[in-house]
């Protein structure tokens, strides 16, 4: 069943641009067609969650460490940018870098902290951190954000092209979800990256090796967190409207379920995932109210029976 | 006062969760949909038995325990010595499916609940409510019975051991699992107890299991993975720490355990699993 297929094979043949070529091509392709099905607006905002999948894809799938706060990121990015476009410039380039500088040095300082941990207290500490956000953001900081309630957040044009009016952010999304593919495609497949997945296989013999193992995955942590937090500007733009849910930690199932149902420690996975649980929770709210609940039921099982996720049963059956 | 009955309250949930944390390292999410449903139980129950305290919390317990049961033969018993992330995921599904269910049957607004004894003691010279000091004596009590549980009976003796060294108790032919069991349910009717008593003080609202599972994690780690007597005691004082912080910043007291707990995990060096 390994044998031919296994993820680590997947990546390293990875070499030739013109293969990412075809792959970023077919991505797009897919995206518009889905568009005229189901929308811009809607498939804008799957892309958005295709990116913060990807994300954590890099934590999880291919550093091996589950966390429960990638929200805070997340929640950072969005609430940073919205805030940069409402005081400093209505700019929305300038406020997605705003948002992602203050992603990275959050993940920076918080990433100091957790880096030591691994297994479940990585994924409980981090849930914490992501609390603790949540708590200064909804209450502790609500004459500035808005606290429970949320605040509108304005974007404004760049010259005279307005960015954030469709179909122009609908490409711009698109590219934006390109060029996280890209890179993080590119990221796994250097030797950089490939240090980060001998950690998940074995932190230990990375170490005895020689390397600073708290380094790598410092390091991935930032990168991780810095395009979660590239996701959140684009929600906060998106939407027009933030608010708590953005870096509430209860959000964080969605993406483990997304990235578990395409398939971990694998870029397509994270992909295919975040895309088929968007279509999914769009029909199963219009049927299902309590969609809640099956998500949670789905969770357990995806955990105790189907962990190869989709990914994993094309490798097998390919 | 305040803070040895929220540290008491924060015993009774831990503990349950401490023992299947340190015995065979599975975080147990499910623990806190286990709170919840204990207290939402009580609160449905209270109006059929003429409001009587003592008879809704048995009540409450009783339905609790056969549903954590039910949990741990067929969520967790396939989930001890896999990899923790699964365990983490799935126990995770349980409780957001049972916050669901919660707000789908009772509704997302919170519940208040009535004290059941207005009555308070004078000691030395600060006036007490009494219902506080039965928390406290209740956790007390809780804590030296569970004390007797795992210095006399089999049971204890097993689950101390397995604490300390599980595959060794395997190797010795004792099929642990079946006490995991027990403590499992002793486990989460504990966390059933520590959250109805602590109901008439905060209301009940559907996200309380979510913040008492972390509350609980916080104290399993500041209380050192696998020792009991440290979950004890740093309940204890991590409740003295959100009332004194709860009197200058309300809003942000619970946020100070998880400072509490990073400071903890920075002065200690060595790695966790």
């Amino acid at each position: 069943m390994m044998g031919k297929n296994r993820p680590g094979l997947f990546f390293s043949s990875v070499s030739s641009g013109k293969r990412s070529l075809v792959e970023i091509i077919i991505i797009a392709v897919l995206c518009i067609l889905l568009s005229f099905y189901m929308g811009k607006h809607r498939v804008a905002d799957f892309m958005i969650f295709c990116i913060t999948v990807l994300s954590y894809d890099l934590i999880y799938g291919f550093m091996g460490h589950l966390t429960i706060g990638h929200m805070l990121y997340f929640g950072t990015g969005t609430y940073t940018a919205a805030l940069f476009m409402k005081w400093v410039t209505p700019n929305p380039i300038l406020g997605i870098v705003a948002g992602i500088v203050a992603g990275a040095l959050l993940a920076l300082i918080v990433g100091k902290l957790v880096i030591r941990t691994k297994g479940a207290t990585f994924a409980l500490v981090n849930m914490a951190f992501n609390y603790v956000g949540f708590f200064l953001v909804a209450y502790a900081w609500g004459n500035v954000t808005g606290g429970e309630d949320g605040m509108p957040s304005f974007t404004g044009p760049l010259g005279s092209f307005y960015l954030h009016r469709h179909p122009y952010w609908f490409f711009f999304v698109l590219f934006c979800l390109l060029l996280s593919f890209y890179l993080l495609k590119h990221f796994s497949a250097s030797p950089f990256g490939i240090m980060v997945r001998s950690i998940r296989y074995s932190e230990r013999r990375v170490r005895f090796l020689g390397y600073n193992s708290h380094y790598y995955k410092l390091v991935t942590f930032i990168i991780a967190s810095s395009f979660a937090a590239f996701a959140g500007t684009l929600t906060a733009i998106n939407y027009g409207y933030i608010a708590p849910d953005y870096i509430s930690p209860l959000r964080n199932a969605e993406i483990i379920f997304a990235n578990l149902i395409g398939g971990i420690g694998n870029i397509y996975g994270a992909l295919i995932g975040g895309m088929v649980y968007m279509i999914i929770r769009d029909f199963l709210s219009i049927y299902v109210e309590r969609w809640e609940l099956v998500l949670g039921v789905v969770l357990v099982v995806t955990a105790l029976r189907f962990r190869t996720g989709i990914t994993g049963y094309i490798q097998k059956y390919l | 006062m305040f803070g040895l009955t929220i540290g008491a309250i924060l015993y009774l949930v831990s503990i349950g969760f401490a023992i299947t944390f340190g015995t065979m390292k599975v975080i147990n999410f499910a623990h806190g949909s286990i709170y919840a449903l204990a207290v939402y139980f009580f609160m449905t129950s209270l109006p059929y038995v003429k409001n009587n305290f003592v008879v809704s919390l048995l009540i409450g317990i009783a339905l609790v325990i056969p549903l954590s049961y039910l949990i741990e033969k067929y969520i967790i018993r396939y989930l001890y010595g896999e990899s923790v992330h699964y365990a983490i995921i799935a126990t995770y599904g349980v409780l957001f499916s049972t916050t669901d269910t919660i707000k789908w049957i009772w509704g997302t607004n919170p519940w208040p609940i009535i004290v059941p004894t207005r009555a308070s003691i004078q000691l030395f010279d600060v006036t007490v409510p009494l219902y506080r000091i039965i928390i406290i004596g209740a956790a007390v009590a809780i804590f030296i019975a569970l004390h007797l549980f795992f210095k006399k009976t089999i049971a204890g003796k097993v689950i101390v051991a397995a604490l300390d060294d599980s595959v060794g108790v395997r190797c010795l032919g004792i099929d642990q699992f079946k006490y995991f069991s027990l403590v499992f349910v002793i486990g989460s009717a504990l966390a059933g107890v520590g959250g109805i008593l602590y109901s008439p003080i905060a209301a009940a609202e559907p996200y309380m299991g979510f913040r008492f599972v972390l509350l609980a994690f916080a104290v399993t780690l500041v209380g050192g993975m696998g020792n009991l007597t440290g979950a004890f005691i740093s309940a204890f004082s991590l409740g003295m720490l959100i009332a004194m912080t709860a009197r200058v910043l309300p809003r942000l007291s619970e946020m100070m355990v998880f400072v509490v707990m990073a400071v903890v995990l920075l002065l200690r060096k060595e790695e966790y699993e």
